[in-house]
């Protein structure tokens, strides 16, 4: 198969040496140089606000700013009330590094499969972004699917919602984050198929790729966090 | 599966029109890293020797993958200004507001050490030892106890000894040892619902039917004053009080 290579993807992933302008020069080019507009910025620069940025991304960026905040407070509360749990099962009673390890080697492999698919997209080449895309969803998925052995194996050891601090904090916690993937599992998918059958503009393609990358690295990034932080450090003392 | 095609050093940038130099290979190194300083944060719990720094080296090796993760696989690092703003930002209120937690907890658990829960939340929610429950978590109960007895044995369980000074003297003696025609010695190694700490605790906490044991669980003590009373109690076992009543249920051994 073969892509579309002579598709000009802006890219502002690329060292930008003139960084100011980058993008609006970058438009011009879409407008005055070439005709073929599927493949131009015509499009993008509709999409654009005053900033000459997509809002999708910025907007996207402004999510993942709160979720910061979110995520923030959620794995502060963890500690806040840890170690003040009164009846087991204890965190160091039931985490299992082994399993926890393989569920956090794959989430960081999807990390990376998202990576190479916003790349692909960025060259045009739709075909290899919609396989990155649909195995990033397919790593993400049995990331969510250790995450339910995980609850299930936890609750018959004795810890639910309202056992304790811990069960408490621990469920809602990565709870949250376990939504988190699945919401983006069903994202990456509707994107794989979108790509699949060519619905999307090529000019919207690479920023929406994007975008979905952005919101995929970012749950991995509290993943790394709460790996290092609620599991790790509990068999660090 | 089909991969972007190459492109040499040299083709980059010549035109506009060939697409963006691909950064395959430069994920792929990134993705490699990652997974080594994750395989490095788990191995080094297997090295004792590292002991003193597992906390502050995996807390380093954790910032440095979240800050590659943002910075190479969400390209911040070569972004318009506006998105790092958008997220470093809040990312700073997060972390402040994190220490903050952070401190608010210190002061407040401070003067009581680990283990203390909050009384509101205990009550509320019925967060109080398992009586009763199934083994394993009376096991585990049992085992959490032990350890806060310890902890609070530093003590010289100084706040369990003035609440059994003003709420059980009256009955079980002055110094422990029972008192006739009322509460058993509690300096012996005799108790008759049990000596366990959890079961102390049940003891204290529901009282005992028919007799003038009284539930102070039911309003007159928090669960941390239960629990400061039941390890003074505990305390007191085998100290054998002179005078101290004769034995009274079963004898415990542990």
């Amino acid at each position: 198969m073969s892509a579309p290579h002579t598709a000009v993807a802006h890219d502002p992933a690329a060292p930008a040496t003139a960084h100011g302008s980058h993008d609006l020069a970058a438009h011009a080019h879409g407008h005055d140089a070439h005709g073929h507009d599927a493949h131009g910025h015509g499009h993008q620069l509709a999409e654009n606000n005053f900033l000459g940025l997509p809002n999708i991304k910025l907007a996207m960026w402004a999510f993942l700013g709160s979720e910061c905040m979110f995520f923030g407070s959620l794995i502060g509360t963890y500690f806040f009330y840890h170690d003040h749990s009164l009846v087991g099962p204890l965190p160091q009673d039931i985490f299992d590094i082994t399993i926890t390890s393989i569920s956090t080697f794959i989430l960081l492999m999807s990390s990376l499969t998202m990576a190479l698919g916003v790349d692909a997209m960025k060259q045009g080449n739709r075909l290899a972004a919609r396989n990155y895309v649909l195995m990033t969803a397919a790593l993400g998925a049995s990331f969510v699917g250790f995450q339910v052995y995980e609850f299930a194996h936890f609750y018959h050891l004795g810890l639910k919602l309202n056992t304790s601090l811990f069960g408490s904090t621990f469920y809602v916690m990565t709870g949250f984050h376990g939504a988190h993937v699945s919401v983006g599992v069903i994202w990456l998918t509707m994107l794989a198929i979108l790509l699949h059958k060519n619905i999307m503009s090529p000019a919207k393609a690479p920023t929406n790729v994007e975008v979905a990358g952005l919101y995929w690295h970012f749950v991995d990034i509290v993943w790394i966090v709460i790996f290092t932080f609620v599991y790790l450090l509990e068999f660090a003392k | 599966m089909s991969h972007p095609t190459g492109h040499g050093p040299g083709a980059h940038g010549a035109t506009d029109l060939s697409p963006p130099h691909s950064h395959k290979k430069h994920y792929i190194r990134v993705g490699v890293a990652l997974t080594v300083i994750t395989a490095v944060e788990i191995g080094v719990l297997f090295v004792p020797q590292l002991k003193d720094i597992w906390v502050s080296l995996m807390v380093i090796l954790a910032v440095v993958k979240f800050v590659v993760v943002v910075g190479e696989f969400m390209h911040l690092r070569d972004d318009r200004p506006i998105y790092k703003i958008l997220f470093i930002s809040p990312l700073f209120l997060a972390l402040f507001s994190f220490f903050v937690l952070g401190i608010l907890a210190i002061v407040h658990y401070a003067p009581f050490g680990k283990g203390y829960a909050i009384t509101a939340v205990d009550k509320r929610a019925g967060f109080v030892p398992a009586i009763g429950g199934a083994p394993a978590e009376d096991t585990l109960a049992e085992a959490k106890l032990k350890e806060l007895y310890a902890k609070s044995s530093a003590a010289k369980f100084d706040k369990g000894a003035k609440l059994f000074a003003t709420s059980c003297t009256s009955c079980h003696g002055k110094d422990g040892g029972g008192l006739a025609g009322l509460g058993p010695n509690m300096t012996d190694d005799c108790y008759k619902h049990g000596g366990k700490l959890t079961e102390l605790y049940t003891t204290v906490q529901k009282g005992v039917s028919g007799t003038a044991m009284q539930a102070w669980g039911a309003g007159a003590m928090s669960s941390e004053e239960i629990r400061e009373t039941v390890f003074y109690v505990r305390s007191l076992r085998g100290s054998n009080v002179a005078g101290g009543k004769a034995c009274e249920g079963d004898k415990v051994t542990d």
